[in-house]
């Protein structure tokens, strides 16, 4: 449902844009006005909570999102306008760093998905659940009626924008300009895969949330519904997860999991985001005329859809090349990952029980007693509980949270790079930002090698003359970058049709000199990408990258809802891997798979609750020191002349690169 | 109990206050008076309705029945929607959390220490200066550009204070100065409090730690389930053994002495000297 560049005409883009814009502004304005004041922090830590989960969400590139954060529950829980403004953080983060929807359509995109996925979503809960009781059936079947109306609405609309190009938008021979569907076939299209499949996934999203939030935090549904504005004043307590709460809440998780190859069926290409290039490749045609009424698309990519496309390529985007044939694994990585963090955590904590279980069984039948005892003690101090040979027993959720923690300590550890005196640390930071993600920019662009490769030895003479070392950049930035490019792009270098230059041993695969070509392009584009968003990221001060999108016109309160999650997106993450800490402290016997998995459910509903117990505690920590709903901030930098030389020299390099990059 | 003992005219009075989470009363009839200067504990056991009292008084929740006074205003909602009665209000009273982790939501300590009196609105160059005097007064001017959450449990705790300090409040209300600390870190708190304001500076500390209370006290409110069921001088409290085991303030302490085990009230007093 994320519209990609291209699909639609420039003034759809700017009625979409124009339509959004005043709903912006109510939202920002509501929000200032009645619930940001107490709203904020909830609001931050809810996008913190879609920060995390679209961490794992960064290797998308297959057609969908994930929609871990359902519009309903953020409308049921923060109102319409709120849940605008969460929605629209999300969405901005999606197109802006994940590629996910396109730049032009950025204002159709929040309109379909962040403004009438609220409304409708808040006006048909309170329709039916209005003003009904805690525990009342009525609910839940209100939200689960408003996710599911919510999502439909949103793909309706985005399906009418994608029929109406047609009929409106056409070269002098009468072929379509942009997307070449007409309402006939899109708004079907479209359309019944929401209703069916789409529309239950946040139907059962909302529903579980809202259920498990009745029993344990009744407060906060009356709150939202009601739009008033009393202060979410829970202190939440890890008892509160209930065992019915925990059993709900596992039945939820279940259906998700098991709709996810649901997800694969439908994965082969979602209606409406195919790559221009696929409309020239035998087999993407065949399944688009396949999903559109048996109606071929146009042999001939529509021209409009070609020129706005290149405006703005992601580094990592789905849509980009015509090689790309992973669409399907992309699925299967965007439901899996965008079914949310309940699900995967409970998939993963189920699947490590079994080592630890062997190695246990292992423990107890060697050591006797006293020898079990000496060890306990000598392993004291890193482990006051258990038994020292758990410490090793760690999950893949536990792995996964370590990392992201990491990855996180890490950006904010490059202070200590960031402090240095080095070419690029004594650019001033706004410089720094346009430049930088020109560069990027341009990067995507570029169709090139020769040009590519060039930017990329810039980047590295940027590195030593900035005393960042190179090895840095190669386990950070390079490998991460190679395995999660190789892993998408190797598919393609079989799949992809052209000349053969040999085998795969064994297997027999085809491997074809044009699918190569392309793998080593896509891994070149990717890694120059990455190495510059790398460098920017490591010479400057995470606090610094705030101010100068701050600086540089972006809303007060969007840099602050930003600035708080990631802030506490790190403190979230701290509290999961405390929690699964002290489980595995406690943890003596192997546990039954049934209490594996409320303990997997009621550690998605803890977190949920801690998250919301601390926005509420922020908030009050915030207005104890003044603060009444608009955030000021002290912006203070200097542009000198070196800055003005370095602005000049970025865009020298972007305007060469763009020259040089177009010859393809 | 006796009368609750006024220096000067009230800064707070509490009277008759009843609050509730969740059905579950935090606050009941509680009535109690604090006056200019007065330097005073909240003694309680966890759950006493400590931290619920210092928000009332800060003006985050309000009582659902009884009154809360601060400089002889009513708090309720409504008034506290006042930008200037807030700025004011929010200027002279100052709350430092029992979690640095809750107040620390900036990006660097400096950005930390100035948000309170950016809210207020100073002008900027006066900004700079206060922030600078308050971090210097924390003795943490040497981490003004690290990030608060990646600093020591004492370093945070002293950003927090810092933080509320800057905007020289008259009335600073403490949730748990100490807990969680290190005692050389415990110590430097203690020693600012003590050494704070030259008396004319109103001090609220809830604590449970009774070795502090001498310090930083002259006068102590002992809480249990959100009533109050003593006040007094520090040291006629600690004289009250009875008072302080039902209060949960003190426990029984069994220990071994050359290999006989015998039992005594334990109050982690510090040694005079």
């Amino acid at each position: 449902m994320h519209i990609p560049d291209g699909y639609l005409s420039p003034s759809t883009c700017a009625v979409m844009y124009g339509g959004a814009i005043p709903f912006w502004y109510l939202a920002v304005r509501r929000t200032k006005r009645q619930l940001s004041a107490r709203f904020i922090p909830l609001l931050s830590v809810f996008a913190a909570f879609a920060f995390v989960v679209m961490m794992f969400n960064v290797p998308l590139p297959g057609g969908t999102t994930g929609h871990a954060v359902g519009v309903g529950i953020a409308a049921i829980v923060l109102g319409p306008w709120g849940a605008i403004i969460a929605i629209l953080v999300a969405l901005f983060i999606q197109a802006l760093f994940f590629g996910d929807g396109g730049i032009t359509t950025f204002g159709a995109n929040c309109f379909n998905m962040a403004i009438a996925g609220s409304l409708v979503a808040y006006a048909s809960y309170r329709l039916i659940a209005g003003r009904a009781s805690a525990g009342s059936r009525r609910r839940i079947v209100g939200s689960a009626i408003a996710g599911y109306l919510a999502i439909n609405a949103s793909a309706l609309l985005a399906s009418i924008e994608f029929g109406i190009q047609p009929m409106l938008f056409k070269d002098a021979s009468g072929a379509p300009l942009y997307s070449p569907y007409p309402l006939s076939i899109a708004v079907p299209a479209m359309m019944i895969g929401h209703l069916a499949f789409g529309g239950l996934a946040e139907l059962i999203l909302t529903a579980g949330v809202v259920a498990y939030l009745d029993r344990t935090f009744p407060a906060m549904l009356a709150a939202g519904a009601a739009s008033s504005m009393n202060p979410i004043a829970d202190e939440p307590e890890a008892g509160l997860a209930t065992k019915r709460a925990t059993a709900r809440l596992w039945v939820i998780v279940g259906v998700l999991l098991m709709l996810t190859p649901l997800g694969l069926l439908a994965a082969g290409s979602d209606w409406g985001e195919w790559s221009p290039g696929d409309f020239s490749d035998p087999a993407a045609r065949a399944e688009i005329s396949a999903e559109s009424g048996d109606q071929a698309p146009p042999i001939d990519p529509p021209q409009g859809m070609l020129k706005l496309s290149r405006i703005w390529t992601a580094p990592i985007s789905h849509y980009a090349p015509a090689f790309m044939k992973s669409a399907s694994f992309g699925y299967v990585l965007s439901a899996m990952m965008g079914c949310g963090l309940i699900l995967l955590a409970s998939l993963s904590i189920a699947a490590l029980a079994k080592p630890r279980r062997q190695r246990e069984t292992q423990d107890e039948g060697s050591t006797n007693p006293r020898a079990h005892f000496a060890s306990a003690g000598a392993n004291q101090k890193i482990s006051l509980v258990a038994p020292g040979k758990r410490k090793r027993a760690r999950g893949f959720v536990e792995r996964t949270a370590d990392g992201i923690l990491q990855a996180f300590e890490y950006s904010v550890q490059a202070e200590s790079v960031a402090n240095r005196d080095g070419l690029l640390q004594r650019i001033d930071p706004r410089i720094k930002v346009i430049g930088m993600f020109g560069l990027i920019v341009v990067t995507a662009m570029s169709r090139n090698v020769g040009t590519i490769t060039c930017l990329l030895a810039l980047a590295l003479a940027a590195t030593v003359l900035s005393g960042i070392p190179v090895s840095t950049l190669a386990t950070r930035i390079w490998i991460a970058a190679f395995v999660f490019t190789g892993v998408i792009m190797l598919p393609s270098i079989f799949i992809t049709q052209g000349q053969v230059i040999g085998h795969v041993p064994l297997l027999g695969w085809p491997i074809t000199a044009q699918g190569t070509r392309a793998a080593v392009y896509m891994l070149l584009r990717v890694e120059t990408a990455a190495t510059i968003a790398g460098l920017l990221v490591l010479s400057t001060e995470w606090p610094h990258l705030l101010k100068a999108l701050r600086v540089m016109g972006v809303p007060a309160l969007l840099v602050a809802v930003l600035s708080m999650s990631y802030r506490y997106s790190f403190l979230m993450l701290r509290t999961a891997r405390e929690m699964f800490e002290a489980r595995r402290s406690r943890l003596i016997g192997s546990l039954e798979g049934p209490e594996r998995r409320r303990f997997a459910a009621s550690t998605a509903g803890v977190l949920l609750a801690k998250t919301v117990g601390l926005g509420n505690e922020v908030y009050l920590a915030m207005v104890s020191r003044g603060f009444q709903g608009e955030p000021y901030t002290l912006d203070e930098f200097e542009i000198k002349g070196r800055d003005w030389a370095m602005l000049i020299l970025f865009a020298a390099i972007g305007g060469l690169a763009i020259w040089f990059g177009q010859k393809g | 109990m006796g009368l609750p003992a006024t220096v000067s005219e009230p800064v707070f009075e509490v009277q008759e206050v009843e609050y509730r989470y969740h059905g579950v009363s935090a606050l009941d009839r509680l009535s109690l008076s604090v006056g200019t200067g007065q330097r005073i504990a909240i003694l309680g056991a966890n759950g006493s309705g400590k931290s619920t009292l210092l928000r009332l008084l800060d003006g985050l929740c309000f009582a659902e029945r009884g009154e809360v006074l601060a400089f002889g205003q009513r708090l309720t909602e409504e008034v506290l929607e006042d930008r200037e009665f807030a700025i004011g209000f929010r200027r002279r009273v100052g709350l430092v959390f029992q979690d640095p982790d809750v107040q620390l939501f900036c990006s660097t300590v400096f950005d930390e220490v100035a948000f309170g009196p950016l809210q207020l609105g100073w002008p900027k160059p006066e900004i700079r200066r206060r922030v600078s005097e308050a971090l210097d007064l924390m003795e943490i001017a040497h981490l003004k550009t690290r990030a608060p959450h990646r600093l020591s449990g004492g370093e945070k705790k002293r950003v927090a204070l810092a933080s509320v300090l800057v905007l020289d409040p008259d009335i600073l209300l403490l949730d748990e100065p100490i807990a969680a600390l290190d005692p050389k870190s415990q110590g430097k708190v203690i020693d600012f409090l003590i050494g704070w304001g030259n008396g004319a500076k109103t001090i609220l500390t809830a604590t449970h730690d009774l070795d502090i209370i001498e310090d930083i006290a002259d006068h102590c409110y002992v809480l249990q389930a959100g009533r109050l069921v003593s006040d007094g001088p520090p040291a006629a409290l600690l004289a009250d053994q009875a008072l302080l085991e039902q209060t949960s303030l003190i426990h029984a302490h069994r220990h071994v002495h050359s290999g006989q085990v015998h039992t005594h009230p334990h109050q982690h007093h510090r040694h005079e000297h």
